[in-house]
């Protein structure tokens, strides 16, 4: 573990070799989850077909809400490990990460049970049809069953990076992204499993995964490893993680609000297949949105420290540099979309309707995402210097909002454009809020500064 | 390692700091308070407003946490964070422990009991005051405070102290176990305090190091 808390190249190292080196590794764990989710749409696309398609969409809000719960012990779990750690206890951060373990365990399979009980009903509220109910029951019921070894899974990945071993932990999702797709071709198109085979190949590929890092993580000599005692429950740890976790867990179910309303338009106003090819357009869309941020969390530390150590002309240039990286990226998803829309479609199915759909949605959708890299880099900007509130703002500006009247009000007069149409005008009106906050807030340094130096003039 | 130190904590308007000031006289130790926001924006080049804000304060309450939230819901680790309360309490923990590596201390508030857990010569003592006492003391420190709103703010910064002590070091503020000792401080008054507390560290043995050297 690094002993100094605060590294000094971050004040004086070129902020264009900070930003390199502090992004690259989030973008490329970025890059690897989002293959991750998109590897069962693939194969499921091409091995099963376009109405498979469709009932994977519709359990995507399901998986969002089961990483709600995940990260309500995760997020949690990994903070508090940090606090002990940095402090030397490792006492204590053994009992936490037995306490994760229980708590995940409790979680886990209370969630499994609740959905398997009531699975048909909330398929059919969260956008399912006659048609499309089976595929996603056939799959949502392997993942539910594994449900508690992917919380495991995710819940020790983020205690591995608190520990200070964020290349394990990297290692880790790569992995689980290549066996993933290797049993994906297996049971899909070997086997002929079908959807299921899909959904097994997922469960597996994070139960591989979650064996290593009990292996790891049971060794006595690591300074972490698990004890029989700690698992039992401590209230006051329970507590504070909850309360820790209770954040990023309604920012994921708001998450999983929004793709309902979005499947429930859908299938209202296109049918099955729209909310397919909404599978598909959300799954290319993650793909770009990820990069940048794991450009935001190259930019956190950079922008937090020179903030906090008043070197501004840095924080407007690692700021800059952010947007325009985020932007040259979300230009380039642009172009490529409405150039070659049915290529990259091309990669998910090769069924003509569902093309056609997915065209549409994806050319409308990336529509404002040259200006998103700035919104969004805007917002973690906030975060990172401190002010979570107007982050969290922005964050959901564009994310629920603006969206959600949109997704309400819009579908009514345009149809399946009203929902596609709602993803581009939220973008726009969240870019031009972050805008005018940015600006001004640099009229208010402006002003800061002024007295700052007249009070030394004073002097 | 060797260094001799005492730690204390206390409730607000207990006149936990001039007892330590003064012990820290007596015993000629080197004494620290908010000193340590000073030392630790020095030490990380990080402005001193930022430490003032978290100064013993937890992380998330209701209204400055919840929304206070810090982190990327994906990535949770705080220390991509360099402004988040842990992070600064980092920061000013790695600070009381070199301090306590240089010479002989006594740390007020700031979890030093808990940062300075496997330090062996440690005397930790927790200081509290009549519900009078306390009130006066404050009311004379602050000139346009009322007397209603004296009991307010006694409740509400000793309540932060606590989120925060809680928080940090898993341990209860103010109850006997976390402590050596516990004093009320209106019994033998704040000379009389002091008075006991040397007493004690004399005797506890902890206070032979300091004739050694």
């Amino acid at each position: 573990m690094n002993n100094k808390t605060t590294p000094a190249e971050l004040g004086t190292e070129s902020i264009g070799k900070l930003l390199r080196q502090y992004a690259l590794p989030a973008i490329i764990a970025m890059t690897a989850s989002s293959l991750y989710n998109i590897t069962d749409s693939i194969f499921i696309g091409h091995g099963v077909g376009a109405l498979a398609l469709s009932g994977l969409a519709i359990c995507f809000p399901l998986m969002n809400l089961a990483a709600a719960f995940g990260s309500l012990v995760g997020a949690g779990g990994s903070t508090l490990l940090s606090i002990r750690l940095g402090q030397q206890d490792y006492e204590t951060g053994n009992v936490i990460l037995g306490n994760v373990i229980g708590l995940n365990l409790i979680v886990g399979i209370a969630f499994s049970v609740i959905t398997l009980i009531f699975l048909d009903p909330i398929l059919y509220f969260f956008g399912a049809s006659e048609e499309t109910l089976s595929y996603a029951r056939q799959y949502m019921r392997v993942l539910l069953v594994g449900n508690v070894f992917t919380h495991m899974y995710m819940g020790l990945n983020n205690l591995l990076r608190s520990a200070g071993e964020p290349k394990k932990s990297m290692y880790a999702t790569i992995f689980t992204v290549l066996i993933n797709a290797g049993l994906n071709a297996l049971f899909v198109f070997g086997f002929k499993w079908g959807i299921k085979g899909s959904a097994s190949a997922t469960v597996i590929a994070q139960v591989v995964m979650l064996v290593w890092q009990f292996k790891f993580f049971s060794n006595p000599r690591y300074f972490l490893h698990i004890k029989r005692s700690a698992l039992r429950l401590r209230r006051k740890l329970v507590v504070d993680m909850l309360s820790i976790g209770s954040a990023p867990f309604f920012m994921n179910a708001a998450a999983c609000l929004i793709v309902i309303v979005i499947n429930q338009a859908l299938l209202r106003t296109g049918g099955d297949l729209a909310v397919g090819a909404y599978g598909i357009v959300n799954r290319i869309a993650f793909l770009f949105i990820m990069i940048v941020m794991g450009i935001n969390q190259g930019m956190q530390p950079i922008a937090g420290y020179n903030f906090g150590a008043r070197l501004y002309p840095r924080v407007t240039e690692v700021l800059k540099k952010s947007i325009l990286f985020a932007t040259v990226v979300m230009v380039a998803g642009f172009v490529f979309v409405q150039l070659f829309p049915h290529a990259v479609v091309a990669i998910f199915t090769t069924d003509t309707d569902l093309v056609d759909l997915s065209v549409i949605g994806l050319r409308l959708t990336f529509i404002m995402y040259p200006i998103v890299g700035f919104q969004m880099v805007t917002s973690n900007f906030f975060q990172s210097i401190g002010m979570a509130g107007k982050a969290i703002f922005l964050s959901l500006s564009r994310q629920l909002i603006i969206l959600l009247p949109c997704l309400l009000i819009l579908p009514s007069f345009m149809g399946v454009n009203g929902v596609w149409m709602s993803f581009p005008i939220s973008d726009f009106c969240a870019a031009v809020i972050a805008g005018v906050l940015l600006w001004k807030q640099f009229r208010q340094f402006k002003v800061e500064a002024g007295k700052r130096n007249a009070e030394m003039a004073n002097r | 390692m060797e260094h001799c130190i005492i730690n204390i904590g206390r409730q607000y308007g207990s006149g936990g700091r001039e007892i330590g000031e003064k012990i820290a006289r007596r015993l000629h130790f080197a004494y620290y308070d908010k000193e340590l926001i000073s030392l630790a924006s020095k030490e990380s080049g990080l402005g001193k407003e930022f430490f003032e804000a978290a100064d013993e304060k937890k992380t998330y309450s209701l209204t400055g946490g919840w929304l206070g939230l810090r982190n990327n819901f994906i990535s949770s680790n705080f220390l991509e964070n360099y402004l988040s309360n842990e992070t600064l309490f980092k920061i000013q923990s790695d600070i009381i422990r070199e301090l306590a590596d240089k010479q002989h201390c006594v740390f007020v508030g700031r979890c030093a009991d808990y940062i300075l857990r496997n330090y062996p010569h440690v005397l930790n003592v927790f200081i509290t005051a009549d519900l009078a006492d306390r009130k006066r003391r404050i009311l004379e420190r602050m000139d346009d405070l009322t007397e209603d709103k004296a009991e307010d703010m006694l409740e509400k910064t000793d309540k932060r102290r606590a989120g925060y002590y809680n928080y940090y070091t898993g341990k209860t503020w103010g109850a006997a176990a976390s402590y050596h000792v516990c004093i009320n401080s209106s019994v033998l008054g704040i000379d009389g305090t002091v008075d006991y507390l040397y007493n004690l560290f004399e005797k506890s043995g902890k206070g032979e190091v300091e004739r050694q050297k």
